[in-house]
């Protein structure tokens, strides 16, 4: 590689980590199989095979090493301190259930036993004022509880702690001694709403312990590179920060994979898109507006978090959903998969009618082409779990797997007018960025569906996540609750003070220069309990009136005004790195093959390109089939299809 | 036109994805605490014949009892282009006077006929009455509320100025129920516009025939689902503690005949009405019902007017679940309607011993508190219910602290409670050991005290205070719950249902009911 700072972004899956190097102008990308066992083993010999002996400056990398900890029930030992009479808290939740109509109804066992959960005498209330105040007998008496529980880490979690912190303080130096890692609430949250900020906490405290042995052992193997994990809101931190809390990076994967798009986008001058990334077995979707969207509440798992996250819609449908006749005569696709074993008709191992049994019977899948054709597809069995549905719905395969397309696409259209316009979006003033196993057969016709005329089929979209923690910048979110009522602008300058002096300061110290902030404030009309997130600026109050409107179609200019939180986000850019451009196309494109593909209602003869024969500047019409190794893609015949500089598919509709 | 599993699939997302954007506007516009942290309301688009086609419900109450205020309000009033019904009169169409439901109709072009209706219904924190909350203890319709018949809110897109100022007057925090008003009527127009929306991409004739293809649709399921029972009459009953007047307990009686893919569901021998709140007007009970054979589908059975055609419901006029003005009714949507759950379950257990859950704690515990809060110089009425314990079902313990059945209504985050209320809770937890014991535990009530800061009012409605949550298959019974004042260090047991008053600095302790258990030990 050239000479220069050797960036490194690196994404761990469940199969595949992936990594992408930048230096100076010249990019190089590597895949190793994934160690789950240690995630860091296939990071380092990925770097070592991928750079030769050079050391990297810096590699930033989407963890899944929290997430996994959650989701597999392999976290800390923790013992909880919150207030005496609310111990049941973080398990009575907000005494609702999931499912309206279950016979029985169920929700996620707490990650904090009762036995761990121990009440302390102290009581702040909501104006900060303290009516009863931790004694030193009683500090005591924690940490001698805390001793002997034998935890591995630590939550504490006071009633109005965002108001006052001196309480959650005081446990916390009473703690410290111990040596174990601590989740404080208001440390890791300055908001109100008790539930969700101790749930955080105690989802933090849970996964502490493994991810601060990963990242120190990873630390240790890196030899003097900076080491950066992205956090769930797209953008990294240090790994102080991430061993403090680790709830940060929760989503880490799916917002490196954003981050990445957008950063891709940005290079062909798309900055309003919506991502449709369609697997084997869910879909996510996500809208970004110029920037992301950030959401400040997820539920991984059942748990609550209240970390800000990029607002990613997972719908529960993909490539391997199964399809189905119900007892009313209904086509149902998912939520059942067939997952990757045994997976869809086609793999040769299972009998079900899957997404993909009907991508392939629609010729929009090449059987000889799968994963390269590294992967054997059997179309003959696909055709055949396609007569069997086709039998109960009274048609014909063909016409089956129509239907089976069309109710899959039905339920991403669904997901998308969540992301949009229930957000006050229209979707036809946004572009399709399709990517995923499943995404570039889908997206043509879903955005036929949502009046979109415009779709990105990215190159390499399989380094999406890696791209993504390679260009993301480092960054800082933190928020405190103030409720005031029609605050002025300098009196909410005044108490943004600390968090913008907090975040100054530790992304300094992760070595950021020229470091930018914004700040939010999350308003509403006093009496609601709905807070829209606006920009703080001088004209914040106008600016929210005017968004109110346009979200829920009416505001109350006379109305008292009131900032519930106020937020800050910090940024040190990163060097972003173009993607390499691709050579100029030379003639006309020729198609490789021809396949009977479903065009529309019926099955015509379609030609069938190589995705790597097309050089920059190609265009062909619709209705064709683009194949390459980790996806096919589907032109619908009301679309042309253009290469552009970078070898991204971009499709326009032309009619 | 037929529509084929293909279209029913994709026209079952479409309209279910207007009801629920519907619901997404009026929960993050609507002001009261209880619309926008607790999700009390619902959302539904109903078709020309004013019959329910689609529904995002988050109060299964709402189910079927939203359906009777939309034809009631179209049978009333001549609904043009712009106007909008309100109405929440428990004898024409309503359930219980704080659930407030707007109708709006949805016109085609010119048409002079509406083609389909959007309505959704929203629990009010007050509607006037004798006690703030309007769920006091009353013997009579005109001591609970506000009773508004079905009347025009919005005439050709303007507020009725009239009606609202008569509305306002006659509620105690007018500007909360001015701001939720307007947040019910914003969801309509979303409603309505998203529907034209989908009747222009698709065509008039396949959004018509979708309606009607998936009100047969949810038939079909209902009917497999009811197919799935063995066929028999399965006798059950319950009883309500009392009425608050000294009357009780109150027999409940339902005999469920299922055969042929129906069933038939009889309350004869029921009690007649009471003097006290806890009737429940045919709408509750129809809701209670629709509730109970949702449970039963084993598919996600879309929620429309389809899923009720193959059962008959019986409930004798001037019965407890048919009760008739000038009944007093706010119990009855709360707490008669987990009673008559608890006793079609308790029927349908001999159909089905494996299935079905012993009972749950039955009783949303409704508290309400209410009086001038001197620290920020304005009056105040707070609303809330209290979870218990879920019944347990084979080889499943029941869940601690959760609400069950009629309502799903989230708690008021201690944090927003005391920053915009003069109170404070003083205790919230599980209530271990309320669970009845057995194979499978019952789920565990929950306690929550709470301490007034000024003098207020406080009205109980609660439930299963004397009478406990039944068992099933030999599994012990949950715990009743316990309303306790406490003054100082006195303690007092207060009844099922009252209305106190409270001086600053006395303590309200809910204990609530546990969950029955499944089998014996």
């Amino acid at each position: 590689m050239s000479a220069g700072p050797i960036v490194v972004g690196i994404d761990t899956g469940g199969t595949f980590t992936d990594l992408v190097a930048i230096a100076g102008g010249e990019i190089r990308v590597h895949k190793v199989l994934s160690t789950p066992a240690d995630p860091a083993d296939a990071v380092i010999r990925g770097l070592r095979e991928m750079l030769a002996g050079m050391a990297p400056e810096s590699v930033t990398y989407s963890s899944t090493v929290a997430t996994n900890a959650l989701l597999e029930k392999k976290g800390a030992r923790v013992a909880l301190f919150t207030n005496a009479g609310f111990e049941d808290l973080i398990e009575i939740g907000r005494q609702n259930r999931d499912d309206l109509y279950a016979l029985a109804p169920s929700r996620p066992e707490p990650l904090v036993g009762r036995a761990m959960r121990f009440g302390v005498a102290e009581r702040t209330l909501f104006d900060g004022s303290i009516i009863r105040l931790l004694s030193r007998a009683e500090l005591a008496r924690i940490r001698r509880l805390a001793a002997r529980s034998g935890a591995d880490a630590f939550a504490i979690c006071l009633l109005h702690s965002y108001a006052n912190p001196k309480g959650e303080e005081s446990i916390a130096r009473a703690l410290a001694p111990l040596g174990r890692p601590l989740s404080v609430s208001h440390r890791i949250l300055a908001e109100y709403r008790e539930y969700e900020r101790f749930s955080t906490a105690v989802v933090n405290a849970y996964v502490a312990p493994r991810m601060s042995s990963h990242l120190k052992n990873l630390e240790t193997r890196l030899e003097g590179a900076r080491l950066r994990v992205m956090q769930s809101n797209g953008s990294a931190i240090g790994p102080e920060l991430a061993r403090a809390e680790p709830v940060r990076t929760i989503l880490s994967g799916p917002a490196a994979g954003v981050i990445g798009a957008a950063s891709l986008a940005r290079a062909f001058g798309v900055d309003r898109f919506i991502t449709f990334d369609m697997g084997g077995t869910s879909t996510d979707v996500s809208l970004f507006d110029r920037r992301v969207r950030i959401r400040t509440l997820s539920h991984p798992d059942g748990y609550a978090v209240r970390t800000p996250v990029i607002d990613i819609h997972t719908v529960g449908a993909g490539g391997g959903s199964i399809a189905r006749i119900d007892a009313g005569g209904s086509l149902r696709v998912g939520p059942d998969s067939a997952g990757a074993d045994p997976g869809p008709a086609c793999y040769g191992r299972g009998e079900s009618c899957t997404v993909t049994d009907a991508d392939l019977v629609a010729g929009r899948l090449v059987a000889g082409n799968f994963l390269g054709g590294q992967m054997k597809l059997y179309p003959e069995r696909a055709e055949h779990a396609l007569s069997r549905l086709a039998r109960e719905m009274k048609t014909n395969p063909i016409a089956a797997a129509r239907g089976i397309i069309r109710v899959v696409n039905a339920n991403m259209e669904r997901a998308i007018r969540v992301i949009t316009v229930e957000r006050g979006y229209d979707p036809r003033d946004f572009a399709i960025l399709a990517f995923g196993g499943a995404g570039p057969m889908h997206a043509c016709e879903l955005a036929l569906d949502l009046g979109i005329r415009r779709i990105v089929m990215p190159r390499n979209p399989g380094l999406l996540c890696a791209w993504g923690a390679s260009s993301a910048p480092l960054g800082r979110e933190y928020s405190l609750t103030v409720r005031e009522t029609n605050p002025n602008y300098r009196g909410l300058l005044a108490r943004a003070a600390g968090l913008v002096r907090r975040a100054h300061a530790e992304l300094g110290a992760e070595g950021a220069a020229a470091i930018r902030h914004e700040l939010w404030a999350d308003m509403r009309y006093r009496g609601q309990s709905y807070e829209l997130e606006i920009a703080l600026t001088p004209r914040f109050v106008a600016d929210f009136h005017s968004t109110h409107r346009r979200t829920f179609g009416h505001c109350a200019p006379s109305a008292a005004v009131e900032v519930v939180n106020i937020r800050i986000r910090a940024v040190a850019g990163m060097p972003v790195a173009r993607p390499k451009r691709i050579a100029r196309q030379v003639g006309k494109p020729t198609p490789v093959s021809s396949g009977r593909v479903l065009v529309g209602g019926r099955e015509r003869t379609v030609p069938i390109y190589e995705r790597g024969s097309f050089g920059a500047g190609a265009r062909v019409r619709g209705p064709i089939v683009v194949v390459e190794l980790s996806s096919t893609a589907y032109v619908a015949p009301e679309f042309t299809l253009r290469v552009d500089d970078f070898g991204n598919l971009q499709l326009e509709a032309t009619r | 036109m037929k529509l084929d599993s293909i279209r029913l699939a994709v026209m079952n997302s479409r309209l279910a994805a207007i009801a629920d954007e519907m619901g997404v506007v009026l929960g993050q516009t609507a002001f009261s605490p209880n619309i926008k942290e607790r999700h009390d309301f619902s959302c539904a688009i109903f078709d020309a014949r004013g019959e329910l086609v689609a529904q995002a419900a988050h109060i299964p109450v709402h189910l079927g009892s939203t359906p009777l205020s939309v034809r009631a309000a179209i049978e009333s009033l001549e609904l043009g282009r712009g106007d909008v019904a309100a109405l929440n009169d428990p004898f024409a169409g309503g359930t219980h006077l704080p659930d407030l439901t707007l109708v709006a109709p949805v016109f085609i072009g010119a048409e002079r006929r509406p083609f389909a209706y959007a309505a959704n219904r929203a629990h009010h924190a007050d509607m006037g009455g004798i006690a703030p909350g309007s769920m006091a203890l009353a013997t009579e319709i005109y001591q609970e509320g506000f009773r508004l018949p079905p009347v025009k809110i919005v005439s050709g897109g303007e507020i009725a100025r009239d009606v609202m100022t008569l509305f306002l007057a006659n509620t105690r925090v007018r500007e909360e129920r001015e701001g939720d008003l307007r947040a019910q009527i914003a969801a309509l127009w979303v409603g309505a516009e998203r529907l034209l929306a989908i009747v222009k991409t698709s065509g008039r004739k396949t959004v018509e025939a979708a309606m009607d293809g998936l009100k047969d649709y949810a038939e079909r399921l209902m009917i497999a689902a009811l197919a799935e029972l063995r066929p028999g009459t399965y006798r059950a009953e319950d009883f309500l503690d009392d009425d608050g007047f000294g009357t009780g307990p109150i027999p409940i009686r339902a005999a469920i005949k299922i055969g042929g893919g129906k069933a038939l569901v009889d309350f004869t021998g029921s009690s007649p009405q009471v003097r006290g709140s806890v009737n429940a007007n045919f709408a509750i009970t129809l809701s209670a019902t629709f509730y109970v054979m949702k449970c039963l589908a084993a598919e996600a059975v879309p929620a429309n007017e389809g899923l009720m055609r193959p059962i008959r419901l019986v409930a004798p006029p001037g019965s407890i679940v048919n009760a008739l003005a000038p009944a007093a009714v706010a119990g009855g949507n709360v707490e008669t309607s987990q009673r008559i759950v608890d006793v079609l379950f308790r029927a349908l257990a001999k159909a089905a011993p494996s299935r079905i859950p012993a009972a749950s704690s039955g009783s949303m515990s409704n508290l309400t508190v209410g009086g001038f809060d001197r620290f920020r110089d304005r009056h105040f009425s707070y609303y809330e219910t209290i979870a218990g314990g879920a019944g347990a079902a084979s080889g499943r313990p029941g869940a601690s602290g959760i609400h069950t059945h009629m309502t799903n209504t989230l708690n008021t985050p201690i944090e927003a409670l005391e920053a915009y209320y003069p109170m404070r809770i003083t205790e919230y937890r599980i209530r271990r050991g309320s669970g009845g014991r057995g194979r499978a535990r019952g789920g565990d009530g929950l306690i929550r005290e709470l301490e007034c800061l000024v003098d207020s009012n406080a009205s109980l409605l609660t439930e299963r205070r004397t009478i406990a949550p039944y068992g099933l298959a030999g599994g012990g019974p949950g715990a009743t719950g316990m309303n306790i004042l406490l003054r100082g260090t006195r303690r007092t047991r207060l009844p099922g249902k009252t209305n106190i008053d409270l001086k600053a600095g006395e303590r309200i302790r809910i204990e609530t009911p546990g969950g029955g258990a499944w089998g014996r030990r």
